[in-house]
């Protein structure tokens, strides 16, 4: 970054813009100026796109169910083979039709949670490890381990949950997690063999490790060096440093990844489909198969579709459009703790 | 003075702790890495790159091809419009349009990939006609990754020392000459290594693919046929049974992840001649 | 000029006249006796046949891809999974040429689609699997089966189990019943099965691609037959369709002999699958929706079904309809797609080799309806 130029810290990233208005425009600049405002009302045009769609998509389903939807257990797309349809509310569906999402509520929120409880400690630890103690020479190629758990695709998490991960932590970690039921009723429960509500969990912590660590590496990268080695000159070791120094510098920068590794918790798809036992109920303990938004969505879609009636898949749309809201009003909320944007901040790994 | 013993029992506790932490960060993408080398071997042979998933053949090219065609159709799209996008913030923008843009298009990162897919089946396979595409899948894959492009775009613009800006002014030069030749030198490493980032991710995904793209066994045929893709042979094969189809799927998920990590040192590369760059430039 | 202009149009129309008159030809049915050629033949431009759907399907349909294009070199197979729900679908809204599905449409979709129809090109089965300890043989009944799904049959060595194995030694263990996620042909079978066999089965979950499965606390799931062989561990229980049968002997697990209508215990074998493929299909109704579950027949296996190719008889031209044609008619021949190596690499039995002929007809018949 620049050395001698503004005071320090006003040239913070995303702020060094100079306003033309005291520069005339050009008539190429006034064209390139055109197109790329073009461009950048894209992003915007295909959001307003895709929630109009979504809620088009949904709105029946939202008549037929109400407010059953959010507080029903069960999601039944009926007799497909009946020769009758039942109406309700001016909607037809197919007999037995019965569409509650609390479940799917559960298991997205319950699981997206634990993945970030257990992502964020680990990534802020494990980072100051690597930043910290861990020698440059070394640390280098260790941190490529963590780029690359960004891009390995989605579906290869779910196999390596399912057919590896799963069943050595259910043969060794999890008759100890079973224990603490005695405690924790909610703990206590036959391990199986791997899959369900906790395991899927993990596998998404592991899953968003990657987004919040290189984002806490380039937070740790930005932290002032003169603050930190006025604190070494103090006499504090690097323990405390890191406690009175670094970590309140980071704090809000670390509340905005958290927001980038919820984001990806709850869109993530085919490796919870592939671990979380798909079975549609609220797990009566940690193990418990259950399923989420979108991991239903993508495995009953093919099926909703032979519903003649079209109202299997508008309720799947109504589903889609939950999460949406929910990955929305999340986001909101974030932005809120976060006060100062973290713009220094690159973003890291997104996807199925 | 010697330390009270309380802190170094303290701070030992806390690096054990951290230290445990990235041994927990590193362990499993070990693991993975050699489970799937593991599962793989027995179709590691030159004719994956030479046949297609065909028949009972037990090749990748037509997912290798699909997955290049794909980052490619992806880069022309959402590459073309994420920079312009970027650059009109970072440079052109008032400052309210700008945060407004800039906001909706953080909120586009959150929409989950599947509400995409869904989208993209409804609006483009289905009620333009376009059935399963190549075109369809570009599309949905472009939308995904849109706002990491805006974003590293208009951070790698921003990131030009204010000097270098503000020598132009009074140089008197127009802005798009401005942009081309004072601004875009220094931001172009940033600018690629976001586009790199944001390759590795589409190359990941799978969901929005299905729903789009559907699955091809042949080669790339074409913007309206369907397509195929090394994660779309992972998550098809691996429902079929016979070792060998799921060897193939193993397979698949490796040639994933090199390619991802080749895409990985190429954006390390640029990220540090992109930081030279900069340093060197501070006049 | 003009002349030449009408007389070229008279030529033409000719042209078009003779070629539609040459289909219709074929149509003059003959509903006994050897079926009728259905006009086939390797179309003038490259044609590609887009399949997607049934997994179970699916490994048949690979090894048709290279012997297809060998016998037809314009015409060029590229199947795909997905799920019969997937397959049926893709067909109707025309995403696939053809959806392969081990489900039958349903009443609502043939009349909402009138030009779509399902064709058998091959019969296959399921067999119940399962993981029990020290038990080298076992044998099932459906309304068992059915209880056990519902939850009130938890271990292996209930007396209802053991009333049917009289002599066998069943352990304590607990059961673990395994079910199909999303919407899955297997599934339509196995629940049709259990319908046709427990009438509580039938007022409660019924038979569908997808269904409410009734809670029990030891259930689990996988997405695919090679997934239910992966998951069936110590005390599980699993319908897998039978082309994934050899992975699951590969894997240690026992097959269960299923009760049939008439009493006999058997497991899916080339003679129990043609025995009830000949008991069942006797006759079939217009639209070939036809269940093959639970037939009459001391030696009838009780979970068989045809695999279906959902198409949609009206084509976009006429290569395309050739090419269709000829494959579904080449598939169903013994000397082209119906040959003994493919067909027993599935598990799968020829419908030449097993329908009565004037079932036969009817396929064949609707073969030949498939126009542009």
């Amino acid at each position: 970054m620049s050395m001698i130029s503004a005071p320090a810290g006003k040239v913070s990233a995303g702020r060094a813009r100079h306003h033309v208005s005291d520069t005339e425009l050009t008539r190429s600049d006034k064209v390139l100026r055109g197109i790329a405002a073009l461009a950048a009302i894209i992003p915007t045009g295909l959001l307003a796109f895709i929630a109009v769609i979504m809620i088009v998509a949904a709105l029946p389903s939202i008549i037929f169910s109400g407010f059953s939807f959010f507080t029903g257990s069960v999601f039944n797309f009926g007799n497909l083979y009946a020769t009758t349809t039942i109406t309700h509310n001016g909607i037809t569906a197919p007999p037995h039709a019965v569409y509650g999402a609390l479940p799917l509520i559960i298991g997205t929120l319950t699981t997206s949670l634990i993945a970030l409880v257990i992502a964020v400690p680990i990534s802020v630890g494990g980072v100051l490890m690597l930043n910290e103690i861990i020698p440059r020479r070394i640390a280098d190629p260790l941190s490529v381990f963590l780029e690359l758990l960004a891009g390995i695709p989605s579906v290869v998490f779910g196999l390596w949950g399912v057919a590896v991960f799963g069943p050595f932590i259910a043969a060794h970690v999890y008759p100890a997690v079973s224990a603490l039921g005695h405690i924790i009723p909610f703990f206590k429960g036959p391990v199986g063999v791997g899959q369900g509500l906790l395991t899927a969990s993990l596998v998404l912590a592991v899953m968003i490790i990657p987004i919040v660590a290189s984002t806490t590496r380039e937070l740790l990268r930005r932290v002032p060096i003169l603050a930190k080695e006025g604190a070494l000159a103090l006499g504090m070791t690097r323990y405390e440093t890191v406690r009175v120094v670094t970590i309140p510098y980071i704090r809000t920068g670390i509340v905005a990844a958290s927001l980038l590794g919820w984001a990806r918790a709850l869109g993530e798809t085919i490796a919870v489909l592939l671990i979380i036992g798909d079975i549609y109920s609220v797990p009566t303990n940690v193990f418990g198969n259950t399923s989420t938004i979108s991991a239903w969505i993508a495995s009953t879609l093919d099926g909703a579709l032979n519903d003649v009636t079209g109202s299997g898949v508008h309720a799947l749309a109504e589903l889609g459009l939950l999460l949406l809201a929910i990955s929305l009003i999340t986001n909101l909320a974030g932005r809120l703790v976060v006060r100062r944007v973290a713009g220094g901040v690159l973003p890291v790994g997104r996807g199925v | 003075m010697s330390r009270p013993r309380q802190s170094h029992v303290r701070a030992g506790i806390f690096w054990g702790l951290c230290g445990i932490a990235l041994f927990l960060i590193i362990a499993p993408a070990i693991d993975i890495i050699v489970s799937i080398l593991a599962h793989a071997l027995p179709v590691l042979k030159p004719s994956l790159l030479t046949q297609t998933t065909a028949g009972n053949q037990l090749g990748l090219q037509n997912a290798i091809l699909g997955t290049l065609f794909l980052s490619l159709g992806v880069l022309v799209v959402a590459g073309t419009i994420g920079v312009l996008a970027g650059l009109y913030l970072a440079e052109f923008a008032p400052p309210r349009f700008a945060s407004i843009a800039r906001f909706f298009s953080e909120v586009l990162a959150g929409v989950p990939s599947i509400v995409v897919g869904y989208v993209g089946y409804v609006a483009l396979v289905n009620a333009l006609g376009w059935h399963y595409s190549y075109i369809a899948g570009v599309l949905a894959l472009s939308t995904l990754i849109l706002p990491y492009i805006v974003k590293t775009t208009e951070l790698a613009f921003s990131s030009v020392p204010r000097t270098l800006r503000e020598g132009a002014i009074a140089l008197g030069m127009s802005r798009a000459k401005t942009i081309r030749k004072v601004l875009l030198p220094p931001a172009l490493p940033g600018i690629v290594s976001g586009l790199v980032l944001a390759l590795a991710i589409s190359t990941g995904e799978t969901a929005p693919l299905i729903f789009t793209a559907n699955f091809s066994d042949a080669n790339p045929a074409g913007l309206f046929k369907p397509v195929g893709y090394l994660t779309g042979v992972t998550y098809q094969d691996i429902q079929l049974p016979g070792t060998a189809t799921q060897a193939l799927a193993y397979a698949a998920a490796g040639v994933t992840v090199l390619l991802v990590l080749l895409l990985i040192f190429a954006g390390r590369r640029i990220t540090l001649r992109s930081r030279r760059m900069v340093a060197r430039m501070d006049v | 000029m003009r002349t030449a202009l009408l007389g070229g149009i008279a030529v033409l129309g000719t042209i078009a006249v003779v070629a539609c008159g040459s289909n219709s030809t074929n149509q003059a049915a003959s509903q006994s006796g050897t079926p009728k050629p259905v006009s086939t033949g390797n179309p003038t431009s490259a044609v590609t046949l887009s399949e997607s759907g049934s997994s179970l399907l699916l490994p048949f349909l690979q090894e048709l891809v290279a012997p297809l294009t060998a016998a037809y070199p314009n015409i060029t197979l590229t199947p795909s999974g997905g799920g019969s729900g997937k397959g049926i679908s893709d067909a109707i809204a025309g995403n696939s040429v053809m959806g392969g599905t081990d489900a039958y449409l349903s009443p609502a979709q043939f009349q909402q689609n009138p030009s779509i129809a399902n064709i058998p090109i091959a019969v296959s089965a399921q067999g119940i699997w399962v993981n029990v300890p020290g038990v080298s043989s076992l044998r099932l009944s459906g309304d068992v089966i059915a209880k056990i799904y519902q939850g009130s049959i938890t271990k292996w060595n209930d007396p209802a189990i053991a009333a049917l194995n009289s002599g066998v030694t069943l352990p304590s263990t607990t059961i673990m019943p395994l079910v199909r996620q999303g919407s899955s042909g297997d599934t339509f079978l196995f629940t049709s099965f259990l319908s046709a066999t427990s009438s509580a089965w039938s007022n409660g979950p019924g038979a569908g691609t997808s269904v409410t499965w009734p809670k029990v606390a030891t259930e689990g799931s996988a997405s695919s037959n090679p997934g239910m062989v992966a998951a069936c561990k110590a005390g599980c229980i699993a319908y897998i369709g039978v082309s994934a049968s050899a992975a699951a002997t590969t894997a240690g697990l026992l097959e269960a002999q299923i009760e049939n209508k008439s009493g006999a215990f058997v497991t899916p074998t080339p003679t129990t699958i043609a025995a009830a493929v000949n008991a069942g299909a006797f006759a079939i109704p217009a639209n070939l929706a036809l269940s093959l579950i639970y037939q009459s027949g001391a030696q009838s296996y009780p979970i068989v079904n045809f695999e279906y190719v959902a198409v949609n008889t009206t084509q976009p031209s006429a290569d395309a309809a050739l090419a269709l044609r000829t494959f579904l008619a080449w598939a169903i021949d013994p000397n082209g797609g119906s040959q003994a190596s493919f067909l027993s690499a599935e598990n799968f039995i020829g419908l030449k080799a097993s329908v009565p002929p004037t079932v036969l007809n009817a396929i064949v018949a609707k073969i030949d309806s498939i126009s542009s």
